[in-house]
């Protein structure tokens, strides 16, 4: 619930976990943290220790060691403080089946410790915001589709108005009218509420999420926003450029504004070539080349930077050597 | 502790509406009705040692070994196998609340059973037609019954509440509290039988033995004698299994 305490440096703090399964390590040595307010994707490949990591901060699960926080309260020593900063929605969602959803609403604000005279009004308020109100209100959760049972999921991690939100996998198995209505939800939620969100679906992370944390084989291998990680993990720009020239003028015109750039010829179609020319990330003729090719005569019938999506930062992130994750 | 009546108002709803209770308790009807009935029909034959009530409570064990663990094995196993229970322990309810919870709602479904019990030796006395005829339905016994089916009731559920913890299969936490039950009862029952007080070499065992006749307990109830040691033993009993469970739930990962 919303009160005046002061702001936390990380509402989510993540501080060398580590989790053992006798001799399997699902997470090791992870450090990160989610700001208040900021919306934070948890991406890795299946297996990479997301889940348990996630455990871990929702404090339905022990780690090995290390510390777990959540606005500042330890998950292990103050398990109950935690947990009132928080909401977690877990893998799967699991719901009862026989309640209906404003009863199990209802139950939920009760147990979360929503004021006695507020809880119709909450459960009101986010059935609304879920979209649930007017069709599922009064249906048995067990005859609900699996979009309205992650709304219904979604509702429930909303109800007590946390601080935090830890939501796995909300998305799973919905059509992409719902993935776009669960988008817009999360999306609302900035600046309200830290969100730590895991997901398959890398372009639905890009265009809600803030900042990104990657791991793999329980490790992180990458943190920081988009942009950023494009630029630490993806060292070339690359630029797709159509023009009847030949790989020689190409190549010195490309080489003339750039000496370190790469050219390579991917096919050719009505006398028409495609190229990639890929340059390093920092170069200035980034800005320039579509000027210099012209200025070298190349006829042109298209240039264009190739965009590096979420998608290639993940590969790039999780292909990473482990000598290279241990570099400081 | 602080979710405590949420829980129990939840619990209690649940059971009311959960089909399995009212098969449960139609089973437990139904055997408690032939019990008595042939109790009355013995009484009617032949001079008995007991009265129809007493002779029926002897019979206790019948209801405890075939209902209550019909009663006790979904409350953690199906929220275990559902992984609601992982769900509701996101919330700032304590696993302490979440088992006293579900212990109390099933230990007040199985005193209400016994209490719709209580109604057949009126029936009896009205259908014979000897209504205020206290031989076929003496309060005493009546009371004294039902206070021992409740204290005894404590280390039984929660027996069953803990083997519940233990699985996620309904069917076999079910087993667990029918072989923990018969192993209690039985135990009581056998010490009884046993002539302890004559084997020398098991004599450290006489004053334990004392504590656990369960049998005993009941006789005790039903002719009004209230004594403190059962109620010990059944309320240490009681915290023991529920210690355990909440234990057992704190460490399911």
């Amino acid at each position: 619930m919303a009160d005046a305490s002061p702001l936390p440096e990380a509402a989510v703090a993540a501080e060398r976990l580590t989790k053992r399964y006798g001799s399997l390590t699902a997470v090791e040595d992870l450090t990160f943290s989610v700001a208040p307010g900021e919306i934070v994707g948890f991406l890795g490949p299946n297996g990479a220790g997301k889940s348990s990591t996630m455990r871990i901060l929702a404090g339905t699960m022990a780690g090995t060691s290390g510390r777990a926080a959540i606005w500042g309260v330890s998950v292990a020593l103050e398990p109950a403080e935690a947990k009132r900063h928080m909401a977690y929605m877990p893998e799967n969602n699991p719901l009862p089946e026989d309640l209906k959803v404003e009863e199990y609403l209802t139950l939920r604000a009760r147990l979360k410790d929503v004021p006695a005279d507020r809880v119709a009004a909450r459960v009101a308020k986010v059935m609304e915001d879920c979209d649930l109100a007017r069709r599922a209100a009064r249906q048995l959760i067990g005859q609900l589709s699996k979009g309205f049972r992650q709304r219904v999921g979604i509702a429930d991690a909303l109800l007590a108005e946390p601080k935090v939100v830890i939501l796995d996998e909300p998305t799973i198995g919905l059509d992409p009218h719902q993935i776009v209505g669960i988008r817009d939800l999360i999306r609302s939620l900035r600046g309200k509420m830290a969100v730590l969100i895991s997901s398959h679906i890398l372009h639905e992370v890009e265009q809600v999420c803030d900042k990104v944390v990657i791991i793999n084989r329980g490790r992180l291998v990458a943190q920081g926003r988009p942009a950023d990680l494009r630029r630490e993990l993806i060292p070339t720009a690359n630029f797709s450029v159509v023009t009847r020239a030949t790989l020689a003028d190409v190549t010195r015109a490309t080489l003339a504004a750039e000496p370190a750039a790469l050219i390579e010829a991917l096919g050719e179609t009505e006398g028409w070539t495609r190229y990639r020319l890929a340059l390093p990330a920092a170069s200035p003729a980034r800005e320039t080349l579509a000027t210099a090719l012209i200025a070298a005569g190349l006829p042109l019938r298209e240039i264009a930077e190739e965009r590096i999506g979420l998608e290639d930062i993940f590969i790039a992130a999780t292909r990473r050597s482990p000598a290279e994750l241990r570099r400081p | 502790m602080r979710h405590f009546r949420t829980l129990l108002a939840h619990e209690l709803r649940a059971a009311a509406l959960a089909g399995g209770t009212w098969v449960s308790a139609a089973l437990f009807l139904a055997l408690m009705g032939a019990v008595h009935w042939f109790a009355v029909l013995d009484g009617a034959e032949a001079p008995q040692p007991a009265t129809p009530l007493e002779a029926t409570f002897q019979l206790f064990w019948i209801p405890l070994l075939c209902v209550l663990p019909l009663l006790t094995m979904r409350s953690f196993a199906e929220e275990r196998r559902q992984g609601t229970l992982a769900a509701l322990l996101t919330t700032p309810a304590s696993p302490a609340a979440v088992v006293w919870a579900k212990f109390t709602a099933v230990w007040l479904t199985w005193l209400a059973f016994w209490v719709a019990f209580a109604g057949f030796p009126a029936l009896v006395a009205q259908r014979l037609g000897t209504a205020g005829d206290f031989r076929l339905g003496d309060p005493v016994v009546l009371g004294g019954g039902l206070a021992f089916i409740a204290v005894s009731g404590l280390l039984h559920v929660a027996l069953g509440v803990f083997c519940s913890c233990l699985t996620r299969s309904s069917a076999l936490a079910a087993l667990l509290t029918f072989v923990g039950l018969l192993a209690f009862t039985a135990a009581g029952g056998a010490l009884e039988k046993l002539p302890i007080e004559s084997w020398e070499w098991l004599g450290w065992l006489r004053e334990p033995a004392a504590h656990l006749r369960t049998f005993s307990h009941m006789e005790d109830f039903t002719r009004g004698i209230l004594d403190a040691r059962p109620f010990v033993l059944y309320a240490s009993g009681m915290l023991l299994c529920l210690g355990l469970a909440v234990l057992t739930v704190e460490g399911q990962e």
